[in-house]
């Protein structure tokens, strides 16, 4: 099976002298869930970025769906865009518009000039938004503002939006960063759930080891801008583990009982 | 520091002196604070220099402020419906240049503003372009309109239009500049133009600073009428000059009064929507 997405030897350097990506390569399939991990600044939210062009790269190339997108711009750039959908640490939303206008969002890269630029929605649309809306549990909301939500309703409305999309991959950029661990926990089913039955590849970077060991099917530990670790979660061993975040797995834990002060110090 | 602050204690403990007053002020005070008054102070004196003012005269004459304001409060109602057409005419004015300013102005906000297209270049040219239009006065702009399109109210209205959408222009795109980034990249991830992000993410975000932004610049708009009146583009600031030069002080104080009133209730009327979208 062709893959969704392909990474060859893909480098990102800034331009005050970070290597954000040293020579990743992979391969994403049609419905894996892909947890990328690994400490602050290892190039999590770069990786991620690089695939719908939010940053550009400076080497290699990144493949979508068989085509270079790390080369497209203008209109053959937002049709492969709109083959990705986004979820965000802090939901960007529009908070001035209701929630099933935000819900509709996820349509504008489908719609033709005049129609999206003043937000002409199809009936058809309109009905489907309306139909995720109730798988999320947020019917009663539709009509509200969107800045009236909790944070864990803003996030389910911003998976509705991506979804609405109708993508092949879904990116999660930390997505339950800002949220608390109840609500996060019905965020991680929901993309868990939604991906899975669409059959959606989905790639999260994720802060918390024990989420991406319970969800995904597949993890990727990033250190320094390399890739040190690939492969299911049973194969993530605690010498992975340490060889990812260059400490042992107990510090990694707040509380942990090792000793604490001289680790906890290089990690943060 | 840390020896002067021992000296401090040293000296509060001694007995045999007083006690030396505690300091309460930053040790690092801004030079420029007493830069600028002294500033001030200069250009006021150098400006009283040059202007020339006969104080004694002035002060001779401060009766007769008094009394002009006696003749303005003996309100004259005779030329009631005169005075009613123009406020009326002023009021138009001043509505339809908001009305052509707001649209005119969002659309050059929208290239003005730099992160809509994302070319500097277009947003650098449209600024300082309507800069240009800003400094210069309204009254000069609706005189120029005088000469362009004849005596009456569409030179006021002209005229207003060139500056209020030079203003908005200005602080439309601030507004559409303070909404965060990352809403904007939500919305480009989906594949949608830039035309479509503005239109769907920016400006209904940036509408309640829109609404404030109008509000206010319809006061001003108002205000700026009543003097246009007087270079001849016509509404209430006409019969205010015109009544004030002809030393008919009833029909003049019934006008100012009226623009009082009007300017209050537009003030008003927009603290109330400003809290509706808050």
């Amino acid at each position: 099976m062709q893959p969704i997405l392909k990474f060859n030897n893909v480098s990102k350097h800034y331009p005050n002298g970070v290597h954000a990506l040293r020579g990743v390569s992979l391969d994403v399939k049609q419905g894996e869930f892909i947890s990328i991990i690994g400490p602050s600044g290892s190039g999590k939210s770069t990786l991620l970025r690089a695939i719908n062009r939010l940053i550009p790269i400076s080497g290699g190339e990144v493949l979508l769906d068989g085509e270079v997108i790390s080369k497209q711009r203008g209109k053959s750039l937002r049709r492969q865009r709109r083959k990705v959908g986004m979820i965000f640490q802090n939901y960007n939303l529009v908070y001035s518009l209701s929630v099933v206008q935000n819900v509709l969002h996820g349509r504008l890269g489908y719609m033709s000039g005049i129609k999206g630029v003043f937000g002409i929605y199809s009936e058809e649309d309109k009905q489907k938004a309306l139909d995720l809306l109730k798988e999320m549990g947020l019917e009663q909301f539709s009509y509200n503002r969107a800045s009236d939500l909790s944070g864990g309703q803003k996030q389910r409305v911003g998976i509705a939006r991506a979804i609405m999309q109708e993508p092949k991959l879904l990116l999660c950029d930390e997505p339950i960063a800002s949220l608390d661990p109840s609500s996060a926990k019905t965020i991680m089913e929901l993309l868990h759930d939604m991906t899975q039955k669409r059959n959606i590849s989905c790639m999260v970077n994720l802060h918390q080891l024990d989420v991406a060991l319970k969800y995904s099917t597949r993890i990727i530990g990033l250190s320094k801008g390399e890739v040190v670790f690939d492969g299911p979660p049973e194969k993530l061993t605690d010498e992975m583990i340490e060889k990812i975040y260059g400490t042992s797995r107990d510090n990694l834990m707040i509380g942990g009982n090792a000793d604490e002060k001289a680790d906890t110090a290089d990690c943060a | 520091m840390s020896v002067n602050s021992k000296e401090n204690i040293l000296v509060l403990n001694s007995p045999k002196n007083k006690p030396k007053r505690i300091p309460v002020k930053c040790k690092q005070t801004n030079r420029f604070i007493p830069v600028f008054l002294i500033g001030v102070v200069v250009l006021s004196v150098l400006s009283l220099v040059y202007l020339e003012i006969d104080w004694i005269k002035m002060f001779s004459r401060i009766p007769q402020i008094g009394e002009v304001f006696w003749d303005l409060g003996h309100l004259d109602f005779a030329n009631i419906d005169l005075i009613f057409t123009s406020l009326i005419e002023t009021i138009s004015i001043a509505v339809l240049s908001l009305l052509y300013s707001l649209i005119l102005g969002i659309i050059f906000g929208m290239f003005a503003a730099r992160n809509v297209f994302n070319i500097p270049f277009l947003s650098v040219i449209t600024q300082s372009f309507f800069t240009f239009l800003r400094a210069v006065p309204t009254p000069v702009w609706v005189l120029l309109m005088l000469v362009c399109l004849g005596m009456g109210p569409q030179a006021g209205v002209a005229g207003l239009c060139v500056h209020t959408t030079a203003f908005f222009t200005k602080s439309f795109a601030q507004s559409f500049e303070s909404i965060p980034d990352e809403t904007i990249e939500a919305l480009e991830v989906t594949g949608a133009n830039k035309l479509t992000v503005f239109t769907n993410a920016i400006l209904p975000a940036a509408v309640s600073q829109i609404v404030a932004w109008a509000g206010m610049r319809l006061e001003t708009n108002f205000s700026e009428c009543a003097i246009l009146g007087m270079v001849g583009a016509g509404g209430i600031g006409f019969v205010i000059s015109n009544s004030l030069q002809g030393y008919d002080y009833g029909t003049a104080g019934v006008a100012i009064l009226l623009v009082f009133i009007v300017a209050y209730c537009i003030e008003r009327i927009f603290v109330r929507i400003k809290k509706k979208f808050a």
